[in-house]
């Protein structure tokens, strides 16, 4: 296995990501890091992976960015078409449908997975999550990407019907920084984005405000800053 | 397969050398079993040699006059795309008379050279004298050798003065084969520098009768002015060269140390 | 498939290169080293890697210098007819969406690593292409071999609202963070400052490599090849030279 950091920037560019997709008692709660990875060479330490398909309906990408990105690109150009067309907003069920149609027929060229989540006055806040081969799956929650492997026990334990609005976000922040804490390709900031029927409100948490979990180290400035406090041994906190 | 062409091809690049490419079609000749024996040990080499590129270092000249021997390296040691010293020295005293310039991958060479400093100890011990240059020459070519089937990646000139005082110069590939020559130049700036030290300083013919002595007509100013211009040129076209040339002047009345700043880029 | 079988594809000029980009106070700065390599040896040592997209679009291209030089030739050639289409000035989106389209049709084999940067009628961007077609949108940006050094340089230094001066200052120091310290790059530090309705391109804004030795006396090279013999044999001795009536090509 090669380890050489220039080796690294040629490879293509994967987000090692963490996704996560909850429903709450009116809406959905989209949340994502912010880490973008050719290999070890972190290529974007804040990206945006929550991107929007319309007003209403957002997307969490994972896998290929070069991948992720035209599948978004193509669906919005999609549901813009199908808005125009029917007159009014398109539901969660078409967009996350799209999606599921771009990446079960293109399957042998995409290394994507996905989790679509929105509003719409019919069925109200959905999540759907849509995994490598074209499946498609309507969930209470989904989460995805190499993060997600640290989520699942958690998940089970902690998500419950019917949460409020506050209680999902804390969760989703919660999850994605536990997530950080452990997974190597996942990090940098945690974005979330709520979408409900009053619209949509987009948050970010900054990396050195995410709470420290089991063996963490409190953020610094820089390495100076260790080595000039009173006691210089950087693990003693 | 492919890593194996490669290495047999690669390793015996000099004149002599070709017997290691003979070697291998005729085995080939023999039998399946002892082919797929040698490649595969072929390829294995080819690996260890692959991973070797790491940690190189690069371009050494050594010119021969009449009463004098310039030996010169750059200070460069990279892997890769970066730059791990600007300041590695790859000459090696060796004996009074007697210095090696090397390039290629930096452990091996530094074995080399402890074996050949222990190798010159004994000898000292055994005769109470140094060794002479082409005496170290034919050590140097043995020690090479006796690794043939897992060589040191390590291509070296050796430089010095003779029992007459005349300069002289010995040329090698990775496998002991070498050749007494007026000047030579290996590593990565070997392929820019060659042409034009055979352009400025023609060397006689080895198939004239009778023979003549492998030196160059320059002074030894000129031979030093001509390092620093080939220093300073390759530089400007190889990567691998750079940051700055250490120069080592032999004569009658001593050794002499210079060196020359290079483009750090 | 075949390089497997030992085919060597033939040698590409690889601009093994630093390349970076920033967003100053009322603009855009982009930067590039002038080294184009061709494995070890340089092939370029003053080469131009800031391309031209659009009056307010430029493009500083890593990679093979050939696939570059064409997709930003193409696009560029693509905006222009779109601004005659529309007689609107070239938005850096457009750009950014044809670049990525004809990147990700090639599936990462137009080996194009590119810094996007322009000031349009939105305001100042700056967008980071990779060779499969993915993109970012950053206040700074490095691309290429050159381009962990570089970002070294700008994870310590870079501050928003940076002055013309400190953001030209700050882009010239990443370049010569990677000229010094990649093998890749070298040579010269090229610097192009778009702002709005203004451009400036710095060709060879800094210098930091000159020549090291130039021998006092200069070389001479001998003008003919060595004359070993001479001995002239003329046709007639060796053939029978027949003379067939003339008139022969008028028939």
């Amino acid at each position: 296995m090669d380890r050489d950091a220039t080796a690294d920037v040629n490879a293509p560019h994967s987000m090692g990501t963490t996704i996560i997709g909850v429903t709450y008692n009116g809406g959905v709660i989209l949340g994502a890091d912010s880490r973008t990875s050719t290999g070890l060479y972190v290529a974007n330490r804040a990206s945006d992976k929550i991107t929007q398909l319309t007003d209403n309906v957002y997307i969490c990408r994972s896998g290929s960015a070069a991948d992720s990105q035209i599948v978004s690109d193509y669906v919005r150009y999609f549901l813009h078409q199908h808005t125009i067309q029917l007159g009014q907003p398109a539901t969660v069920k078409v967009a996350a449908n799209l999606v599921r149609l771009l990446s079960y027929n293109n399957k042998n060229m995409l290394q994507t997975g996905v989790i679509v989540g929105g509003w719409d006055k019919y069925e109200g806040g959905k999540i759907y999550g849509i995994p490598l081969g074209g499946t498609i799956l309507e969930q209470p929650f989904a989460i995805g990407g190499s993060g997600s492997s640290y989520l699942y026990g958690f998940f089970d334990q902690a998500w419950k019907e019917g949460m409020t609005k506050d209680e999902a976000e804390q969760l989703v922040v919660k999850a994605v920084s536990l997530a950080i804490a452990r997974d190597g390709a996942s990090g940098g900031v945690v974005r979330t984005v709520t979408i409900n029927s009053e619209g949509v409100t987009r948050n970010f948490y900054p990396g050195d405000q995410l709470p420290l979990w089991h063996d963490e180290v409190e953020a610094h400035n820089s390495l100076l800053d260790i080595l000039n406090a009173s006691n210089p041994e950087p693990m003693s906190t | 397969m492919a890593s194996g062409h490669g290495w047999f091809g690669s390793g015996c690049f000099c004149s002599l050398g070709g017997v290691g490419c003979h070697r291998k079609r005729k085995d080939g000749g023999d039998g399946e079993d002892d082919i797929s024996f040698l490649l595969q040990k072929a390829e294995n080499v080819g690996k260890e040699w692959k991973k070797m590129e790491r940690k190189k270092i690069k371009t050494c000249v050594a010119i021969a006059g009449a009463d004098y021997c310039v030996i010169a390296a750059d200070t460069r040691m990279s892997t890769g795309y970066s730059i791990l010293t600007r300041d590695y020295s790859k000459i090696c005293k060796l004996a009074d008379k007697s210095f090696m310039a090397s390039s290629g991958f930096q452990a091996d060479v530094k074995a080399l050279q402890k074996v050949l400093s222990s190798r010159h100890l004994i000898y000292q011990h055994q005769h109470n004298k140094q060794m002479s240059c082409p005496a170290m020459a034919q050590l140097l070519s043995n020690t090479l050798y006796y690794k043939r089937f897992f060589p040191y990646y390590a291509f070296n000139v050796l430089g010095g003065l003779d029992s007459e005082g005349k300069g002289c110069v010995f040329t090698y590939d990775a496998v002991g084969s070498y050749e007494r020559v007026g000047y030579s130049a290996q590593g990565s700036g070997a392929t820019l520098i060659t042409p034009f030290l055979d352009n400025q300083l023609k060397s006689p013919s080895p198939l004239l009768l009778p023979a003549k002595d492998a030196v160059t007509p320059l002074s030894e100013a000129e031979a030093v002015d001509l390092v620093k211009t080939c220093f300073s040129s390759a530089t400007e076209r190889d990567i691998y060269t750079g940051d700055s040339v250490e120069i080592i002047i032999l004569n009658g009345k001593g050794v002499r140390h210079e060196t020359e700043q290079l483009r750090r880029d | 498939m075949l390089t497997k079988k030992g085919l060597k594809s033939p040698g590409y000029l690889k601009t093994g290169t630093t390349i970076v980009g920033l967003i100053f106070e009322n603009g855009v700065i982009l930067g590039a080293d002038t080294r184009a390599t061709e494995g070890p040896i340089v092939a370029d040592k003053n080469c131009e890697k800031i391309h031209y997209m659009a009056p307010n679009i430029y493009c500083c291209g890593a990679g093979t210098a050939a696939d570059t030089e064409a997709v930003t030739d193409n696009i560029s050639s693509q905006l222009k007819l779109h601004r005659y289409h529309t007689g609107r000035e070239s938005r850096v989106v457009t750009a950014l969406t044809l670049l990525k389209s004809h990147l990700f049709r090639y599936q990462g084999h137009v080996s194009a690593a590119l810094v996007l940067g322009g000031v349009d009628v939105t305001g100042p961007h700056l967008h980071t292409i990779y060779p499969h077609g993915s993109t970012d949108t950053l206040p700074f940006a490095t691309m290429g071999s050159g381009s962990l050094a570089a970002m070294a340089i700008f994870e310590s230094e870079y501050r928003e609202g940076l002055t013309r001066d400190e953001g030209v200052n700050l882009v010239t120091k990443a370049i010569c963070s990677g000229i010094f310290n990649d093998l890749g790059s070298g040579s010269n530090v090229d610097v192009c400052v778009i702002e709005k309705g203004k451009k400036e391109y710095l060709r060879n804004h800094l210098t930091p490599n000159p020549r090291t030795y130039i021998s006092s006396k200069g070389y001479t090279f001998s003008k003919k090849t060595e004359v070993l013999l001479t001995k002239i044999t003329p046709l007639k001795e060796l053939v029978d030279v027949v003379q067939v009536g003339g008139d022969a090509m008028e028939e």
